[in-house]
């Protein structure tokens, strides 16, 4: 499983490294060991950058939200109030743990890790860069079944927040779950539609490929005619999963007081609020790599890998950042409209798309165009 | 003992041990919660056997569409705590005692076939395109396929609301 | 119910309505929304009972802000009794104020001067906007917007201001108190306001860009909650409640009281511009018109003020006693017929006196449009009826 992937290897030869500290060397773990090890470690870095980046995120958002509300937002702790985050996990950690009476305590205990391990686990498949001498993505897990096993992955989110509703026992929480479900649930057919259509065009499931196949300017948004519709698609079922604005009814403040996390408080709130950041990452993240030739910037990022992070890092933050923004523009829907939304509007053009788009692949109308067009 | 024994073991012992919760916990929406990770193991399971398309449908079909139907099905129920009355447990122990020396008897006196695997490959390839290419599965699937929007179809028009006519 | 752990309701009355339903199917249930529900503006406690996502029946409860306001009237002075006024509608208590001192000048046989009238009116219609500011950002607030909300504060934060240095409070002015007002205005006052009128109608078209003609917003309030026009008057609805239905009823037009009677300002009314006659939407838009309505008069109150005579406070004595008798007087309060009804036996304090709140009697209509609608759109309905609980419970 080591050559499968550059960050393992790179894990095992810190181990390695390590290990010659003290005169030894790798071999002498067994395999299953260095396996577990090596897991171990990259679930943890990513865990640890998702927590990273969350902080920033919130930061963002506040920072964000108070320049369009005519407000200032966090400016007194640290530079520029980067450092109020910081504070505010201080304080959600000091905070006590709350298990309300008639709540459900294993579930309740459970249900906000499951949450966040589905998400968390589904950046393994994810391509953070690409290493130009090995002609390899950069990415914990260059698995075959990659963008598929995401979207399953992903699901198990649903499971989470469900558990979380029905064991707070309050009601209100319970309308948060089921609306998660049904919401989630629909949501996963545009998006996973739209998102056949860059796999279509690629031919191959694996984020990594993709990466490759955009290199130097190639990226799947200029395809075909269809892509900016089918990435429009791609980004409306994208907020709808992630449950952000205008598709935040789960937890709907204004309507059921926090949804499913009515009654979380401290450390098990962040876990959901992780999350949510979380999975917006992810959503941005599949957005850059599909649509927006992940690290590439035209061929001018030169062959370093870690310029061409930067680039993906800056695409997914235009992309969170475009996110947050509508979250401080717009209402909110309600929940048979955005049932109607789902199933009457994008799944049917989702399909529409796919067709257009297997009809554009199939008779090559990129080159008999251009053709047409350079005779003339 | 390899990596792939240990995995094994370990995605033997949740699928077990959750599915044990789930046939014997009092409360239902514990038992589908059990189901879980049952369903969990399960896709680790085929993951040991080399089936990873296998295993990442299970977990999208099963944990994110079936699970949830399910849990809604299950949330919406009255949830009574089902009692515990000795000459049923008597009368399931005594089924599940003989279907349990039914499966030792089978599994001790079946001809195992039995091969060395080669290292686990990707099969997402070759289940492409043996679903899609005409010489192979294409008929078949569109035929099953067909015949699920058939059952959907039916599935909506029965659980339709209808309007009360007296 | 769906939880066993859930137990029945402690509220005797709440059993009641459970066990007397009788027939409770597994489908549906009862849900208490508030008192510490985040949109019920307050207090506000609706029990609901719904079919998934749909309302059947609501019952609102009221009471949780109750403090004997009308008795606490009748144990003291007249002239004491002024800043309770402030804590009913505590969003408009100018209105309030005036709605008082109008009814006791009116008891005492008071005669205002005009100076003093026109300064009530500057300062109730900018009381008028500052309240509609609340309604428009809260309702916001209720759609799930977010931002509506900060730039009404922002708004509202000046008005505030103009309102500290004028009486030098911020929420509970009694400023407009029996005779009069307490103090002229300050130098530099006009300008400071006709200033933020200007800034204020420049804003008030981007409230309209960012949510009135919002496609979501739209959704979620046109065809929402209608009321029809037989149901106001049945439930004795009033003000932009009963104007979003197209009624069209002012006091301060159709009962002209102070000086409204010289001033021009249009009265708009519901008309289904984006649904049926009578929906949220109209409701919101009747409030948002009115603002600018508001601020018409006040600029034309400004330019009276030039001419007027008198002084900002009539003589009134120091210990003051009306004559025996009885009076009513409403005025239109942001909210609706705010009316103050006072008996007189003569002695320092008033034998009897009630409140027509109109958020109380906006209220009322819950029970009948709630039902039908969905949670999310109950939340709009609530919200569009702009109630304050400080003034339905007083």
């Amino acid at each position: 499983m080591f050559e499968q992937s550059i960050i393992l290897s790179a894990i095992r030869d810190a181990i390695d490294w390590v290990l010659g500290l003290v005169g030894q060397d790798i071999s002498i773990l067994p395999l299953p060991v260095q396996v577990v090890l090596c897991g171990l470690i990259a679930a943890g870095g990513l865990m640890g950058a998702i927590a990273f980046a969350v902080l920033i995120y919130v930061w963002m958002e506040r920072r964000i939200a108070g320049r369009m509300q005519a407000r200032r937002g966090p400016n007194r702790v640290g530079p520029y109030g980067l450092l109020q985050t910081v504070a505010d996990t201080f304080k959600l950690l000091r905070k006590e743990d709350i298990i309300p009476t008639g709540a459900n305590r294993i579930l309740f205990a459970f249900a906000p890790m499951l949450v966040l391990a589905g998400v968390v686990a589904a950046f393994a498949a994810i391509p953070i860069s690409w290493d130009a001498d090995k002609g390899e993505p950069i990415m914990i897990a260059d698995i075959d079944l990659g963008i598929f096993l995401i979207t399953a992955i992903v699901a198990t989110e649903v499971i989470g927040v469900i558990m979380a509703g029905w064991a707070s026992n309050n009601k209100w929480s319970l309308y948060g779950a089921m609306r998660e479900a049904a919401q989630v649930v629909s949501y996963e057919i545009p998006l996973g539609l739209s998102l056949l259509v860059p796999v279509l065009i690629v031919g191959d499931l694996s984020l990594g490929a993709a990466t490759e196949d955009q290199l130097g300017g190639n990226w799947l948004i200029w395809r075909n005619p269809f892509m900016w519709a089918v990435f429009f698609i791609f980004y409306v079922a994208g907020l709808a999963n992630c449950k952000r604005a205008p598709f935040d009814l789960p937890e709907a403040e204004s309507e059921l007081v926090a949804g499913f996390h009515t009654e979380y408080s401290g450390l098990r709130f962040s876990f959901f609020f992780m999350e949510e950041y979380a999975s917006m990452t992810l959503i941005s993240a599949i957005g850059a790599i599909y649509f927006f030739g992940a690290g590439d910037l035209f061929g001018l990022q030169g062959s370093s890998s870690l310029i061409m992070f930067g680039v993906l890092l800056f695409k997914i933050l235009v992309s969170i950042f475009v996110m947050m923004w509508i979250r401080w523009t717009l209402p909110r829907l309600r929940i048979d409209q955005v049932m109607t939304l789902g199933y009457k509007v994008l799944t049917p053009i989702a399909f529409f798309l796919l067709l257009g788009v297997t009809v554009w692949d199939l008779y090559d109308l990129n080159d008999k165009l251009w053709e047409l067009f350079s005779r003339s | 003992m390899t990596a792939a024994h240990i995995a094994f073991a370990a995605f033997a012992l949740i699928t077990v041990v959750s599915a044990f919760v789930v046939a014997s916990h009092r409360s239902i929406v514990h038992s589908a919660f059990g189901l879980f990770f049952t369903f969990f193991g399960v896709a680790g399971l085929y993951l040991t056997l080399g089936a990873d398309f296998v295993m990442a449908a299970q977990i999208l079909i099963y944990v994110g569409g079936i699970m949830v139907l399910l849990l809604f099905g299950v949330m919406l129920t009255p949830s009574r705590r089902s009692d515990f009355v000795p000459a049923r447990f008597l009368r399931a122990l005594t089924l599940g005692a003989i279907v349990l020396v039914g499966l030792l008897w089978v599994l001790k006196n079946a001809h195992w076939a039995t091969q060395e695997l080669a290292s686990p490959e990707s099969t997402i390839d070759e289940i492409g395109r043996q679903l899609l290419t005409r010489e192979q599965y294409l008929l078949p699937f569109e035929v099953v396929s067909v015949l699920l929007l058939a059952a959907l179809i039916g599935a909506a028009y029965l659980a339709r609301r209808r309007k009360i006519v007296d | 119910m769906l939880n066993p752990a859930m137990p029945l309701p402690d509220d005797p009355l709440d059993r009641d309505i459970l066990i007397g339903a009788g027939d409770i199917s597994t489908d549906e249930m009862y849900i208490n929304m508030g008192p510490q529900h985040p949109s019920t503006h307050g207090v506000l406690r609706v029990l609901l009972r719904t079919d998934g996502e749909i309302v059947t029946e609501a019952h609102p409860h009221i009471g949780y802000l109750h403090r004997c306001a009308e008795k606490i009237g009748e144990c003291l002075d007249y002239i004491k009794f002024q800043p309770y006024t402030d804590r009913m509608d505590y969003l408009a208590a100018m209105n309030n104020n005036l709605g008082y001192a109008m009814t006791v000048e009116k008891l005492a046989g008071l005669e205002i001067p005009e100076r003093a009238q026109l300064l009530r009116v500057i300062i109730v219609e900018l009381n008028r906007i500052a309240s509609h500011l609340i309604a428009f950002g809260t309702y916001g607030l209720d759609a799930g917007a977010l931002t509506p909300f900060f730039h009404a504060w922002r708004e509202r934060e000046e008005m505030l201001t103009l309102f500290e240095k004028i009486c030098g409070a911020r929420l509970t002015y009694n400023y407009v108190c029996i005779g009069g007002v307490v103090n002229d205005m300050p130098e530099g006052w006009e300008d400071m306001v006709l200033d933020f009128l200007d800034r204020f109608e420049k804003r008030w078209k981007e409230y309209n860009d960012l949510l009135t003609y919002n496609r979501i917003f739209i959704r979620r309030t046109a065809d929402i909650g209608v009321i029809t026009r037989e149901d106001c008057v049945a439930y004795a609805l009033t003000g932009p409640m009963m104007r979003g239905s197209g009624i069209d009823w002012d006091l301060r037009r159709d009962r002209p009281y102070m000086m409204y009677d010289r001033f021009e300002y249009d009265i708009p009314i519901g008309e289904g511009k984006m649904g049926t006659v009578g929906d949220c939407w109209d409701r919101y838009w009747v409030r948002m018109v009115e603002m600018k309505e508001s601020g018409k008069i006040v600029r034309q109150a400004f330019d009276m003020l030039k001419g007027a005579e008198g002084t900002h406070k009539a003589k009134v004595p120091k210990v003051f006693k009306p004559k025996k008798g009885e009076c009513y007087v409403g005025i239109e309060n942001p909210r609706g017929e705010l009316g103050f009804y006072i008996v007189s036996d003569g002695s320092k304090n008033a034998y009897r006196m009630r409140v027509r709140g109109p958020s109380f009697c906006n209220l009322s209509i819950l029970e009948k449009l709630l039902p039908g609608a969905m949670i999310a759109d109950a939340v709009m309905i609530i919200g569009s009826t702009d109630i304050v609980l400080g003034e339905v419970d007083r």
